[in-house]
């Protein structure tokens, strides 16, 4: 019995020194191995910053001479830098990295078994901004795998070609899709030229579609679409996505959405539209707004008259002048919030 | 010489604007957190601080209302430098105290310009 207990006890400690040894054996070659990539990298990291530094006017041919073993070493801090920079700088890294053949294995990893591969590949093409890598990022839109899907669509905006907007917007209607601002920020990125893509999606059967859509018309600026966004606020079946067209009426500043966003402030259309709609008056800027915007300053509904006030305020001048003639408590907190000196001195 | 304080916590961009602005003939002192950037700014005096508003410990902005609380480090111009773009980040940044502000992907030449057209206004 003791002998088996003596057996079993040294039997525990070979394992449990073998371990240990293991885990010292392992640590010091990693720590050897990083010290080795380090001392790689050194030399081409400098070399990347000068580089970088200096716009890429002097020293491609050098980072393009670098051994293969000392690039792969001084990878990380060249993927970094290209995902930070723009202009000059990025373009001539860009270049540097077309020469070594970058674009080329990358567009082969995007069919590749890893999903890492193919996320990192998709992420190295649209750091390179490399437009004729689009149509297999759109195929991408489409990967089994969640987190794929998501650096396709920050890929596909980086480049911001709008060839990929309808894609990209209809990738939205699947199973499991991209995360709403994630794809409002991509398609803002592909600019004015989307502008046509997103107005005809307005139409489009999925109302978290629509919504997206609205973001990113409101954002990029489109004022060509203020019909269309028109139509959505009075009509749409969902409330939500009435809401979202009045947001982004408003912040279009187009005189066409005054008409539209003062029609919305009264009933039929319901308290929430209407009080979204009385916000977007104040964030349009147009002073013609005044007159509609005090005439809901005693509406029944708090929300309604205290959005009022608040875009009065925010209108300056004829709004201040409004919200001063009026004894409400909505306008007197819209005023002390326009002129705090004057509450301090009260 | 004018000396620029550089705080952030990525290396690679550290050492870019680092180089970039001692290239423009700038004495840099930088630093990878938000409270070494504070204590550098005390006991160096920077004319101009380029803060990274995302750093560990003490973001960009604490930095900035930290210097600008402080009449010692209030005259210190500052620009942040950040990967957000959301309209609140900027306003936080400017109601922080910030002169300026740099979003990522940036123009390192472009990053020397806004530094050089700051000095000037200030100078003026």
């Amino acid at each position: 019995m003791f002998e088996l207990f003596s057996v079993t006890m040294v039997a525990l400690l070979v394992v449990v020194a073998g371990t240990a040894a293991g885990i010292v054996v392992v640590r010091i070659w990693r720590r050897v191995r990083n010290n080795r990539l380090a001392a790689l990298a050194a030399g081409p990291r400098r070399a990347l910053l000068a580089f970088v530094a200096d716009n890429g006017e002097e020293g491609s041919e050098d980072l393009i001479a670098i051994p293969d073993d000392a690039w792969r070493a001084s990878l990380p801090a060249a993927l970094g830098l290209l995902g930070k920079l723009r202009g000059d700088a990025h373009a001539a890294l860009v270049s540097v990295f077309l020469h070594r053949g970058a674009a080329r294995a990358a567009l082969a990893d995007l069919h590749a078994r890893s999903g890492v591969r193919r996320a990192r590949a998709a992420q190295l093409l649209g750091d390179l901004e490399l437009r004729e890598a689009v149509p297999d990022l759109c195929g991408l839109l489409t990967d089994r795998d969640h987190e794929v899907r998501v650096v396709a669509v920050r890929a596909l905006g980086r480049i911001g070609d709008a060839k990929a907007a309808w894609r990209l917007i209809a990738s939205l209607d699947q199973h499991d899709p991209v995360p709403s601002l994630l794809a409002t920020h991509a398609l803002v990125q592909m600019g004015r030229d989307a502008e046509v893509v997103l107005s005809a999606a307005l139409d489009h059967p999925q109302a978290r579609v629509r919504a997206v859509c609205l973001d990113a018309l409101g954002l990029i600026g489109a004022t060509g679409a203020v019909g269309r966004m028109a139509r959505v606020l009075a009509e749409d079946d969902i409330l939500d996505v009435r809401v979202a067209a009045a947001a982004n009426l408003g912040r279009l500043g187009a005189r066409g959405a005054l008409k539209p966003l003062v029609d919305a402030l009264d009933p039929p259309a319901p308290d929430l539209l209407r009080a979204a709609s009385a916000r977007a008056l104040g964030d349009l800027g147009a002073p013609a707004a005044v007159p509609a915007l005090a005439a809901h300053l005693d509406d029944g509904e708090f929300q309604i008259a205290h959005e009022a006030a608040q875009s009065l305020r925010r209108l300056g001048g004829p709004g201040l002048v409004e919200l001063r003639s009026r004894d409400n408590d909505h306008c007197r907190e819209a005023l002390a919030l326009a002129e705090p000196e004057l509450v301090g001195a009260a | 010489m004018t000396t620029v304080l550089v705080a952030d916590d990525d290396a690679d961009i550290r050492d870019l604007v680092a180089f970039k602005l001692e290239q423009a003939g700038f004495e840099v002192i930088a630093v990878e957190d938000g409270q070494t950037a504070v204590e550098q700014a005390r006991s160096r005096q920077p004319t101009l601080a380029v803060l990274d508003v995302s750093m560990p410990g003490l973001s960009g902005i604490d930095v900035c209302r930290m210097l600008r609380s402080e009449p010692a480090t209030a005259g210190i111009l500052i620009i942040m430098l950040t990967a957000r773009v959301q309209e609140q980040d900027v306003e936080g940044g400017f109601s922080a105290g910030a002169d300026d502000y740099v979003t990522k992907p940036f123009s390192p030449r472009e990053l020397v310009s806004r530094i050089q057209a700051l000095l000037s206004r200030a100078r003026a």
